[in-house]
């Protein structure tokens, strides 16, 4: 009996340290802003009151202004993360398939220079890039593709430029994992099979990498929709984010049910959106397994060989979301 | 025959191309920091004239670097706090017995946070560590570098656990088994031979944790204290007044010893016997 307690507690005991820390120093904060939330602001100089419970706060948040600018700050996020898609799957392509293995090395460790550069002064590089009098608006008026100075800084399309720019990098490492370890053979057994170059990528390469998207998009989109360090530096006061309402609440307007309320909405939001591309990526996985399952037109014998084609890219799948996950951990949520 | 050789050039050309162009992408606001670094004007955005003048001045500005010691303070603090978590933790849900439960329920807890947006973390952690400092008395939660720290790492525990898991995954337990029937200690196995399969993970993990705590400014920016303005801060707020070519200067220079030392570890791992792509893969965590 001992031994199997010992066993048990052996098995868990070194978790313990992790438990204890999230717990106390996530878990229990983000309960007490979930506690704020039902307060009330009572006076100008008191942050919040919990001696009358609530719903007023959320209804607050119902308003116009909250709605308009989450739904701006939704069309930011979207059409960034479908960019960095666009822009991704080519490039992690060529990487993992195109660049020769001994350069491959190099060229990835370029791609997280960036990564490794500070996350403002990225962003700073390119408010002088866009700047009226910046070089480049110079130069455009110089070959006359430009009368006036370039209109482009602190407004919404400088700030997607940003944020394309400051998430690239966290949608190209997974998919470049996703895309590398799926490996050559799969690929070859597919030409060889008679597949053409495009029949190849979309049959093969690109739904093997299905995880790497799905992990990909996760995490440029999760925090893009909480940043707000973009958009401030390059859309000034046409750059409201979400989360610039949430930090305002603190600390500016000293109201913390409000912005507890707002913060609560935006986190249950974004889980909203983890669960629901989760549930779309199944779909597609199953869509594919069942459209893209692959028919051999001779009699018996190709019966099992059908069958493991077919099961091939589930199985595999597993596998690579363990790299998806790891892949997850690398970007992190990046500043 | 000939058509289809032209055809897959193409596509391959493109793809070169697109690479190319991607690359441009991305060093393009680095290569401009770096030159305007240079400038000798009064305003980062207006150029002057070539020279290195901010430089000098970045250098013996107090302000400034006061604040990147206290970036580095932290981000190592949290390297070292972040690996010590993320070690047990990832060891103890790679090594867990089939069918318990707790490791699931650890690893929803862990990707919960990976999922809370920042700004969130920074709104929970200012009233908590305003609770704790001073309503409970605990003096430590009022230090600014000691709030940095414990933010930080409770943010990148998650990144740093599931790269160790992911590491000690891919490794049999029958290591640590054999160590054991050989007459180990349970804790002499840990110590002799998980530890040290590990390592690549526990390396990877704690640059990962040195690195999003050096770049961290939304939750650095909710739980600072005076006398405690991390670097990325200091830039945030200075953005809203006037930037001065100092900010490029001396993020250039952060720019080059950061390459340096990560370089200085690439060379460690390829003497160590790893390919190249394999240490860049180690190197970013996954």
């Amino acid at each position: 009996m001992t031994t199997r307690f010992r066993k048990f507690l052996g098995d868990s005991a070194l978790s313990f340290p992790t438990w204890a820390y999230m717990l106390f120093f996530f878990a229990l904060p983000v309960a007490l802003v979930m506690w704020y939330s039902f307060g009330f602001k009572p006076d100008q100089f008191t942050t919040h009151s919990m001696e009358q419970l609530s719903l007023g706060r959320y209804r607050e948040v119902v308003s116009p202004t909250f709605l308009s600018v989450f739904t701006a700050t939704l069309r930011i996020s979207i059409v960034g993360t479908l960019a960095c898609l666009v822009i991704a799957v080519p490039f992690a392509y060529w990487l993992a398939v195109k660049v020769p293995p001994g350069r491959r090395g190099l060229l990835l460790a370029l791609v997280l220079v960036p990564f490794w550069t500070n996350f403002l002064v990225r962003t700073l590089g390119w408010q002088i890039i866009l700047s009226p009098d910046g070089f480049v608006s110079e130069a455009l008026q110089g070959i006359g593709l430009l009368g006036s100075p370039l209109d482009i800084l602190y407004s919404r399309a400088a700030v997607q430029i940003g944020v394309i720019y400051n998430y690239l990098p966290l949608m190209i490492l997974p998919l470049f994992v996703a895309m590398d370890s799926a490996g050559v053979q799969l690929r070859e057994a597919s030409a060889d099979l008679g597949a053409g170059k495009w029949r190849t990528f979309f049959q093969v390469t690109l739904p093997l990498a299905t995880p790497g998207v799905v992990s990909g998009c996760l995490l440029v989109f999760i925090p893009l929709t909480g940043d707000y360090i973009t958009a401030s530096v390059l859309g000034g006061a046409n750059g409201t984010m979400i989360g610039q309402l949430v930090a305002n609440q603190f600390q500016n307007a000293q109201n913390w049910a409000l912005g507890s309320a707002m913060a609560v909405v935006l986190m249950l939001f974004t889980l909203a959106v983890v669960v629901v591309t989760a549930l779309l990526a199944l779909v597609v996985k199953a869509i594919i397994k069942h459209v893209g399952r692959v028919e051999l037109p001779t009699g018996q014998h190709a019966g099992p060989d059908a069958g493991t084609a077919a099961d091939l890219p589930a199985g595999s799948g597993v596998r690579q979301a363990e790299a998806a996950v790891s892949g997850t951990t690398t970007g992190g949520p990046h500043a | 025959m000939p058509e289809r050789i032209r055809r897959r050039s193409l596509t391959d050309t493109a793809l070169w191309v697109w690479g190319a162009v991607v690359f441009l992408f991305l060093f393009l606001p680095i290569a401009v920091i770096v030159l305007y670094s240079f400038n000798n004007g009064r305003l980062l955005a207006s150029f002057d004239e070539l020279g290195v003048q901010a430089y000098v001045s970045g250098l013996q500005n107090d302000v400034i670097i006061a604040s990147v010691m206290t970036s580095l303070k932290a981000a190592t603090g949290t390297a070292l706090l972040a690996t010590v978590l993320g070690t047990f933790g990832g060891i103890a849900l790679a090594r867990a017995t089939k069918g318990a439960k707790w490791p699931v329920l650890l690893t929803a807890l862990l990707a919960l946070t990976l999922v809370t947006p920042e700004v969130v973390d920074g709104i929970a952690m200012l009233p908590w560590f305003v609770t704790l400092g001073v309503d409970a008395g605990l003096t430590p939660f009022n230090n600014g570098l000691f709030r940095l720290v414990i933010a930080h790492t409770a943010f990148s525990t998650a990144i740093v656990t599931f790269i160790i898991r992911a590491r000690m995954a891919g490794i049999d337990s029958s290591l640590e088994e054999a160590a054991e029937d050989l007459g180990a200690t349970k804790w002499r196995s840990f110590r002799d031979v998980t530890l040290p399969l590990a390592g690549p993970g526990i390396f990877a993990g704690a640059l990962m944790a040195f690195t999003l705590s050096l770049d961290n400014t939304i939750l650095s920016s909710f739980v600072q204290q005076p006398g405690y303005t991390p670097w990325p801060v200091y830039i945030f707020s200075a953005v809203r007044v006037a930037l001065r070519p100092e900010v490029a200067a001396i993020s250039t220079a952060m720019l080059v010893l950061t390459l340096l030392a990560l370089a200085l570890v690439g060379l460690v791992l390829k003497r160590s016997g790893n390919s190249s792509s394999q240490i860049v893969k180690t190197m970013a965590g996954s």
